[in-house]
């Protein structure tokens, strides 16, 4: 086995003669990347967020409302305009726990084919309109997949306006077991390149951007809107 | 024009009407949708260089940033194998299901997985496998091996694929429509996910400063495949280093876009060791196989610029001689362009040698890659390898050798032309021939252009100079 | 056409193999055009073909054999004209790549690639020649070849000047720059799929409803052109020199 990586490291070549001068030009490289990424954040980058979120390519809905509190509010709104039974498993995180579920019966184990599943989100990234996930005792991975609805809540002061201000925020020991970036609903092409929602993930995405303190209402986006995804 | 194993096989595909419209809903749809997200991008072009010189960066330092992986992989828990090649790769995954006692294991696609055989290498281990990637569960209701990088089952029509889920699946439904058919499928693996003793993926990118391997998916299938098994096995070529999650995000732009047009995929995922203390759910144990198979040669064969491969697709949806034939045709792994470099590598160039061939030298493959691979060079690579190594067919040799004879001796070339030009006009009617001796490979197709006359060498013999 | 300049360039034309035997009449435009652009031309005698197959069939030595014999024949003009991307990337983009950077014949290959143009873009980039006085009542299609579009950057350049023919009208192709399929030797080795590619290239061009197709490099024409006449089409195949020098009175490629 020691054979086989010392061969393959050997036979790979550019070994650390000078890490500090790869380091340096590793660098080097990514002084380029503000100058040529797709021109999609300006403004604020909760407001950019939204936007990305709630585009149509992403198969998600968002809405907006001024705080956490108001989530359960968002989270019975969308259940009723969907029809969907008042029962969803609760992502075992403290701030939702907190949160007042009068209505809506509550469980933290998910189900293989749980209909409704209600999140926070460690925070988005408003390039890609993508809600970011860390696993961990209050985040169970599995909450992002199973659910065939995933409702998350993201507060607005966390979203990052790049995919690199995402990654600079977190130094390589201190990143968890499993990160994910969820953009949009899960989707497939593989059946004649048509796309799909819900192939094994979530069909539905409703994202509830929580942001005490809003920019006017954008001419594109409502300050409130639920539309159903399709 | 000799028969070979692989006109043979470009022959079926081309007999094949549902192949064909199959190719092309797909492979349209991925050009399209690639071309508007080009189109939406001003800078794309600087930013395909930025991923190429990424790439390069690496490809030069290959050997520390592995050191570099390994290390931080490690420190998050992860165990670290190597693999020299396809066969150490399979032995060391059957090895940790043998040891978790898995009999049935959930795999995330992967097109290292299927170029190491590990499909097979499952099945003679007596390990249950179930493909969990849409695309390639429906290959392996068939039987089919993949066609296409990221879309597998490309070359199934919807009708097609309507009839395997109704033959195969538990609770089938009516198959009228492609949601139909992905609700049916989604239904049939439900179950499997969480019966699994090990899963198993791929990497998009091994992130050298965290040990993290990055995945990119669509369907939600890869984290269901990784996180319920008590054992996660990730095999990576060892080509998919980046040095940091920064880095990998400049490549996740080109890539994404490349591959579907959207500006990313669904989920993109960092996997980094196992299951911590206090975290409801993943995998107590963590496998990175790193495996070799033929890419530390590529560096010392001219071949180093196809290790900045992404695997996105785009040479195969844009080469019309992919789109012709579909990638069984090309009998490897991996099909299309980037196959024909691969594939050579892989299975020896004896096996594989029609593949550089069967080429127009286009260039649109180079034209679209994300990280500007000259194809069309690394295919001429081969060619001329081919030749030094006396594996063009004898007869194109001959013929060759005295058209080059010809060509270096004008005298004799005009005379040749001067004999041949009127023959020629022997066969034509009214300005065309419509079969000719020794034009066979043109005129069963289309009809070959009958000479106007005297050669222009001939007709110009005795003009001057212009003034 | 004898009134050049005294400072008028001196043009080594360059027709290539398949224009000499098949169709000399895009040789006699190329002589037209390039003098109508103030261009001494001369003919050297002892051009054949410039390579291709051998290169493309991966003989090297034989490549740089027929490259040898070329460029010493073409060393002696200021520019060298080739009315054929594919020839003229092969002695501009190719050659060089033939010989050990360093060595004599680098430098003479590097020297005669960085003087060669194809026709079309020569006329319009370097001679900042436009048409005068020509007209051709058709509506036409323009297929790019491949290797002048991506080797050399042929895109505007014969669109400009077919834009000057007074009477012709240019409908967009659907795929004008994906490949006809014929790749030189690729279409005998490979029949079945060239004709394949091709099938759906002439498609295309039916569908741009057009009465010619025109196009700069022959062995791409001749294969379009071949196509068409085997399905009985009615769309006739001119080389761009030919309808820019008013020489496309006459039977089309293949007639």
């Amino acid at each position: 086995m020691s054979g086989a990586r010392n061969e393959i490291l050997a036979a790979a070549g550019g070994a650390s003669t000078d890490p500090a001068a790869i380091a340096a030009a590793a660098a080097r490289l990514l002084d380029r990347v503000p100058g040529l990424r797709p021109d999609r954040v300006s403004g604020r980058p909760a407001d950019a967020f939204l936007l990305r979120a709630s585009s149509p390519a992403m198969g998600a809905t968002a809405e907006r409302v001024a705080s956490l509190a108001d989530f359960p509010a968002a989270v019975r709104r969308y259940l009723a305009a969907w029809t969907l039974a008042p029962a969803l498993a609760l992502q075992p995180h403290p701030a939702l726990r907190a949160l007042d579920w009068t209505g809506i019966e509550i469980h933290e184990a998910i189900g293989l084919d749980e209909p409704v599943a209600a999140g926070l989100a460690l925070g988005g990234i408003a390039e890609t309109g993508s809600l970011v996930f860390h696993s961990g005792p209050d985040a169970p991975t599995l909450f992002g997949f199973l659910p065939v609805h995933h409702i998350v809540a993201v507060e607005a002061d966390r979203i990052w306006p790049w995919l690199e201000d995402y990654a600079a925020a977190f130094a390589p020991a201190s990143q968890p077991r499993n990160v994910n970036l969820i953009t949009g609903a899960s989707g497939t092409t593989d059946i004649e390149g048509a796309l799909v929602r819900g192939a094994h993930g979530p069909g539905h995405l409703h994202i509830v951007l929580v942001d005490p303190d809003p920019a006017p209402p954008h001419p594109d986006f409502p300050a409130t809107t639920i539309a159903k995804s399709i | 024009m000799t028969t070979t194993a692989f006109t043979v096989r470009a022959d079926r595909a081309l007999a094949d009407p549902q192949l064909k419209l199959a190719i092309e809903r797909t492979t349209g749809t991925a050009r399209t949708k690639r071309a508007a997200a080009v189109a939406a991008w001003p800078e794309f072009a600087a930013a395909r260089m930025l991923g190429k010189d990424i790439k390069d960066h690496v490809i030069a330092h290959l050997g520390h940033y592995l050191a570099e992986f390994e290390r931080n992989a490690l420190a998050s828990g992860a165990k670290v194998h190597w693999a020299r090649n396809a066969r150490e790769a399979c032995d060391i995954v059957v090895s940790i299901c043998r040891d978790a006692g898995a009999r049935s294991v959930t795999r995330a696609k992967s097109m290292l997985g299927e170029e190491i055989g590990l499909p097979h290498a499952l099945a003679d281990a007596g390990i249950e496998r179930v493909e969990t990637d849409l695309a390639e569960h429906i290959i392996q209701l068939a039987g089919d091996p993949p066609s296409h990088i990221v879309w597998p089952a490309l070359h199934k029509t919807r009708e097609q694929v309507g009839e395997l889920f109704r033959a195969h699946h538990r609770d089938p439904g009516a198959m009228a429509t492609v949601e139909a058919m992905v609700a049916s499928a989604r239904r049939h693996l439900r179950g499997r996910f969480m019966a699994a003793d090990v899963g198993i993926s791929g990497a998009n990118f091994l992130i050298a400063d965290s040990g993290a391997v990055c995945t990119v998916t669509n369907e939600g299938n890869a984290e269901l495949t990784t996180t319920p098994p008590r054992v996660h096995i990730v095999t990576a070529g060892i080509e998919k280093l980046v040095p940091s999650t920064a880095h990998a995000m400049s490549l996740l732009r080109l890539l994404v876009r490349s591959a579907t047009g959207a500006e990313l995929t669904q989920y993109t995922t960092f996997h980094r060791g196992p299951k911590r203390a206090g975290d409801p759910d993943g995998p107590s144990e963590f496998h990175i196989v790193l495996v070799d198979n033929g890419r530390t040669r590529m560096l010392t064969d001219g071949l180093a610029d196809m290790l900045r491969c992404l695997r996105c697709g785009a040479c195969l949806n844009h080469c019309v001689v992919f789109r012709q034939i579909g990638g069984h045709a090309y009998g490897g792994t991996y099909p299309g362009p980037m196959g024909a470099v691969l594939t050579p590598v892989l299975d020896g160039l004896p096996l594989s040698q029609d593949l550089p061939r069967a080429c127009t030298l286009n260039g649109q493959c180079q034209e679209v890659c994300p990280v500007a691979i000259p194809l069309p060079t690394l295919l001429r690579g081969w060619r001329d390898r081919s030749w030094r190594e006396g594996l063009e067919p004898v007869s194109v040799r001959g013929f060759l050798g005295i058209w080059r004879f010809l060509v270096l001796h004008p005298a004799l070339y005009r005379l040749a032309t001067a004999a041949a030009l009127p023959a020629m006009r022997l066969f034509g009617r009214g300005g065309w021939i419509g079969w000719m001796p020794l034009a066979g490979g043109w005129t069963r197709h289309r009809d070959l252009p009958q000479p106007s006359g005297r050669s222009f060498m001939a007709q110009t013999r005795n003009r001057k100079p212009s003034a | 056409m004898s009134s050049a300049a005294a400072d008028a360039p001196r043009v080594g034309l360059f027709v290539t193999c398949l224009v000499d035997s098949i169709r000399p009449s895009i040789g006699f435009a190329a002589i037209a055009l390039l003098e109508a652009a103030g261009c001494r031309v001369d003919i050297p005698r002892r051009q054949t073909c410039c390579g291709q197959p051998a290169l493309n069939s991966g003989d090297r030595d034989g490549a740089a054999s027929i490259a040898q014999h070329t460029i010493a024949l073409l060393e002696p003009y200021d520019h060298v004209v080739v009315p054929s991307g594919s020839c003229a990337a092969t002695i501009r983009v190719h050659y060089p790549e033939l010989f050990e950077p360093g060595t004599a014949w680098h430098a003479r290959a590097v020297s005669v690639a960085n003087r060669t143009y194809e026709l079309l873009s020569y006329l319009s980039d370097i001679r900042r020649w436009v048409p005068e006085g020509v007209g051709m009542a058709a509506i036409a299609t323009y297929h790019d070849s491949c290797s002048g579009l991506r080797e050399l950057g042929i895109e505007a350049q014969p669109r400009r000047l077919l834009a000057g023919v007074a009477g012709l009208s240019l409908r967009k192709l659907e795929g004008s720059d994906t490949c006809c399929g014929f790749g030189g030797t690729f279409c005998v080795k490979y029949p079945a799929i060239s004709n394949a590619i091709v099938e759906e290239k002439a498609a295309h061009i039916e569908a741009a409803g057009a009465d010619i197709l025109l196009g700069g490099d022959l062995g791409c024409l001749m294969n379009m052109a071949g196509k068409l006449h085997r399905q009985g089409s009615r769309v006739r195949a001119y080389h761009a020199a030919e309808v820019l020098a008013g020489m496309a009175g006459g039977p089309a490629i293949g007639g």
